[in-house]
This record gives C-alpha cells, sequence and structure tokens, in this order.
C-alpha cells in the first residue's frame, strides 16, 4: 500500500525533504506529458515542471486535502504554470500557437523532431477525451491545453458565450462519467 | 438568483476559461459555497483522473538533480534530513522503473479513492431505496386497513379539462380519513404542484401537495378532517408551489 499522495504534501510541509523526493517520482510523470503538451516546447517543459515542483515545496502547507487530492492539486498548478508560460510567449510574439491548426498538423506530421513529445500528445488526445463529442473535446482543448478564455473561445468558434459555457459543462460532466467509470 | 448558473460557471473556472463579470462573481461565491466548491474539486479531479488515463513520460533526468539541489539548499535544512534525503535520492535514481513503479502506484490510490466513493454511494442509495420502500408499504397497508372498514367509502374522481387522460380514486371514512390514488397524471408544470381538497359543508380544506412519479401515479395518505361536517367531495387543482389556503388554480380532477 503506498504512502497516499496527501500524507507525501503534509510531510512535504514539514520540511521533509525525503517526501518531496517521492512526491516527485510519484507525480512528474504525470505533470511532465500535460506541460509539455500546453508549453509544446520541451525546454520550457522541463523549466515549468521544475517551477511546479519548487513551489509545490514551498507551498506545501497550503495544501488543503478537503479541496481535492493530492494529484488534481499539483496538476491544477502545473496547468495554470503551463499556460502562464505559454501566454508569455504568445506576448512576445515569439511564436505564435494556434492550438486548432497545431493540433491537426500534427495529426499529419511524420515521425520527427519530439517523436516521443508527439506520440504522448496523440495519446493524449486518443484517451478520456476520446469519449467526448467533437464539440466537447474542442472546447476543452481551447481551454485547458491552449489557455484561451470563455470570450476567445466564443469569438474563435463564432458561437454565443451561453453556449460555450454550457458545452464545457457538459463537457466536464461527460469526462467525468468517463474517468469514473474505467 | 438561481444557483445553477454558478455552477456552470465552477466547470469554467475549472478550466481556468473564465474571464470578466463572471471571473469577479465566481470568485467572490466560491468561498461561500460549498456546493460550488464540491463542483470545482469533481471538475478538477475529473481532468487529473483523465491524465491519470495516458502513459506517463519522465521529463530528463538533469531535472530532477536541479530540483534535489534546489532543496538540499533550502533553508531549515538539518544535517540528518539531508542524509536521509541523499540515500532516498541514490535508491530511487538507481530504480529504473521507478516511474512505472510510482505510476502503478498513483493509479492505484485513485482507484481505490473512487471504489471508496462508489461504496459509498451505493450504501446511500440502497438506504434510501430502503426508506422509500417501507414509506410505500405503510402507504399500503393503511389503504388494506381501511377497505376493510364497511364505513369506508370509494369515490371516482374524473378529469377535467388540463388533463384529459388522468383519473384518480379515493377510499375515505369520515373518522380514519383516506388515500388518493392519481394514475395518468402529467408532472406539475414547473413552480407549480398538485394540491388535493376535501370538501365538506361546502367549504374546501387542504389536504394536502403532491407530486407524481415519472409513470404520472401518486397515492396520498389524507388525513381525517376534525370539522364534524362529513366530507363528500374531494378536487385536485394545479398550485404554486407550497401551497394556498384556499384552492386559486385549474382544477384537473374532481367528483363528477
Amino acid at each position: 500500500m503506498p504512502t497516499p499522495g496527501g500524507d507525501l504534501v503534509r510531510a512535504m510541509a514539514g520540511g521533509d525533504r525525503e517526501a518531496f523526493a517521492r512526491f516527485y517520482d510519484r507525480y512528474a510523470g504525470l505533470v511532465f506529458p500535460l506541460v509539455l503538451r500546453i508549453v509544446r516546447d520541451r525546454a520550457d517543459a522541463v523549466e515549468v515542471l521544475q517551477d511546479v515542483f519548487w513551489e509545490a515545496w514551498r507551498g506545501a502547507a497550503a495544501y488543503d486535502e478537503a479541496r481535492g487530492t493530492a494529484e488534481a492539486w499539483i496538476l491544477t498548478r502545473a496547468r495554470t504554470r503551463a499556460i502562464d508560460r505559454l501566454r508569455a510567449v504568445r506576448r512576445r510574439g515569439e511564436t505564435f500557437v494556434a492550438p486548432i491548426d497545431e493540433a491537426s498538423a500534427a495529426a499529419t506530421t511524420p515521425p520527427g523532431g519530439d517523436a516521443a513529445a508527439r506520440a504522448e500528445d496523440r495519446q493524449l488526445v486518443a484517451s478520456a477525451l476520446t469519449q467526448l463529442t467533437e464539440a466537447q473535446r474542442e472546447v476543452i482543448e481551447l481551454a485547458y491545453y491552449a489557455g484561451l478564455t470563455q470570450t476567445e473561445i466564443a469569438e474563435r468558434l463564432e458561437q454565443p458565450l451561453g453556449t460555450v459555457k454550457t458545452r464545457i459543462r457538459l463537457a466536464l460532466a461527460r469526462l467525468r462519467e468517463v474517468v469514473t467509470s474505467t | 438568483m438561481s444557483h445553477e448558473p454558478f455552477e456552470t460557471l465552477a466547470a469554467v473556472y475549472a478550466v481556468g476559461a473564465l474571464d470578466g463579470d463572471d471571473l469577479a462573481q465566481f470568485e467572490a461565491h466560491l468561498p461561500t459555497c460549498a456546493v460550488c466548491q464540491a463542483a470545482l474539486r469533481e471538475a478538477q479531479d475529473a481532468l487529473a483522473r483523465a491524465m491519470l488515463s495516458t502513459p506517463p513520460l519522465a521529463p530528463p533526468a538533469e531535472a530532477r538533480e536541479a530540483l534535489v539541489r534546489r532543496v538540499g539548499r533550502a533553508r531549515g535544512a538539518d544535517r540528518r534530513s539531508w542524509l536521509t534525503w541523499a540515500a532516498a535520492t541514490a535508491v530511487v535514481a538507481a530504480a529504473a522503473a521507478g516511474f512505472t513503479g510510482t505510476w502503478v502506484a498513483v493509479r492505484y490510490e485513485a482507484r481505490l479513492g473512487q471504489m471508496a466513493r462508489e461504496t459509498a454511494a451505493v450504501k446511500e442509495r440502497l438506504a434510501r431505496n430502503e426508506a422509500s420502500l417501507r414509506e410505500q408499504v405503510a402507504l399500503d397497508r393503511g389503504a388494506v386497513e381501511l377497505l376493510r372498514d364497511p364505513a369506508t367509502r370509494v369515490v371516482d374522481l374524473r378529469a377535467q379539462g388540463p388533463a384529459p387522460a388522468a383519473s384518480g380514486r379515493v377510499i375515505w371514512s369520515d373518522a380514519g380519513g383516506g388515500y388518493l390514488f392519481v394514475a395518468g397524471l402529467p408532472p406539475a408544470p414547473a413552480g407549480k404542484t398538485y394540491a388535493l381538497w376535501t370538501i365538506g359543508g361546502g367549504i374546501p380544506r387542504a389536504a394536502g401537495l403532491f407530486g407524481v412519479d415519472s409513470a404520472g401515479r401518486a397515492t396520498q395518505r389524507i388525513a381525517p378532517t376534525s370539522t364534524g361536517t362529513p366530507t363528500r367531495v374531494f378536487a385536485v387543482t394545479v398550485e404554486p408551489e407550497g401551497g394556498v389556503p384556499a384552492p386559486t388554480g385549474p382544477i384537473v380532477l374532481a367528483l363528477k
């Protein structure tokens, strides 16, 4: 029986470095593909990953088990940091990442470059999210992975804001059904 | 304001897409609302578990080493814990299958948590079903007892307009009260409910509010009246939720 993730975070809050090592080894493999999927650049992803775990070490005392599992805690932080990085990159105009076009391009790009990351990308898309309708998957992709706000999504999809909100809600409800049934 | 819009905002917040007034409104509401906190927790958990449904991807070993050094330099270090840390690091670094192992552990833990939640949900559902069955049995038993009494009358109620397919029957004794049985009645409109009235001496008295099940049926216990006036007439009307002292809405079932 493994130590529950919440216990590791509590031990970290008490300054236990061994707990941090175990925490990292348990969750880094989960956080890294999420961050990579969002920022898309491997070097950026590694930096964000380090920031996320550093902040988790420093902020462990603020973790409240009643507000969610340890994996939800670390992944929510990771997603937020990755989106921050993505937005900063977009603001600097160094790279313009168009999520939908990028995603469809990735599907037709032959293996090459960071092949592992690309394969990982596709596997993620091919997992729980495939159980959503196309329209539901699209709003989750745009919001959670591409960092667009509801208003930006409504503009991009040329849909009323209310429709976008409802679609996100239904998509999450469906996702919950999918992950609780596997 | 209904709470439902907040539940939608909670979902949009969970995927980090809330902006503008919605964001300000939701963040002001969230600390005060257990329902939204739970909705947010469940949404974040679902997103985390969607990640768990994909294979892990180990970051480069340098990332771990850099973090190890940084945490090692952090304030509050004592020599013993540093040694423990270094030992743990060496062990884990040597374990090539470490990622797969911890991965399995995380999934296992998530699955156990899920099973515990499912078990609790099943228990709760069983308890609810049992309570509802007990209630039903008590109603049926009461009705059968009443039917044994020669003073009990059976009164048929007919549909009156809004729900032409509906039918109703009351069994009634002035001493013991009675039961209303309804069939073929559509659900009451939003914000409305059905109300039963007993009428004796020309005065309608409220005899309870009820809704119908998915098959359009309902069974309702009617308490005996304490007025001394024999009750001869029964009627069902559509009324605002919460009820009214005297009938105001359209009659859907009545003695005729």
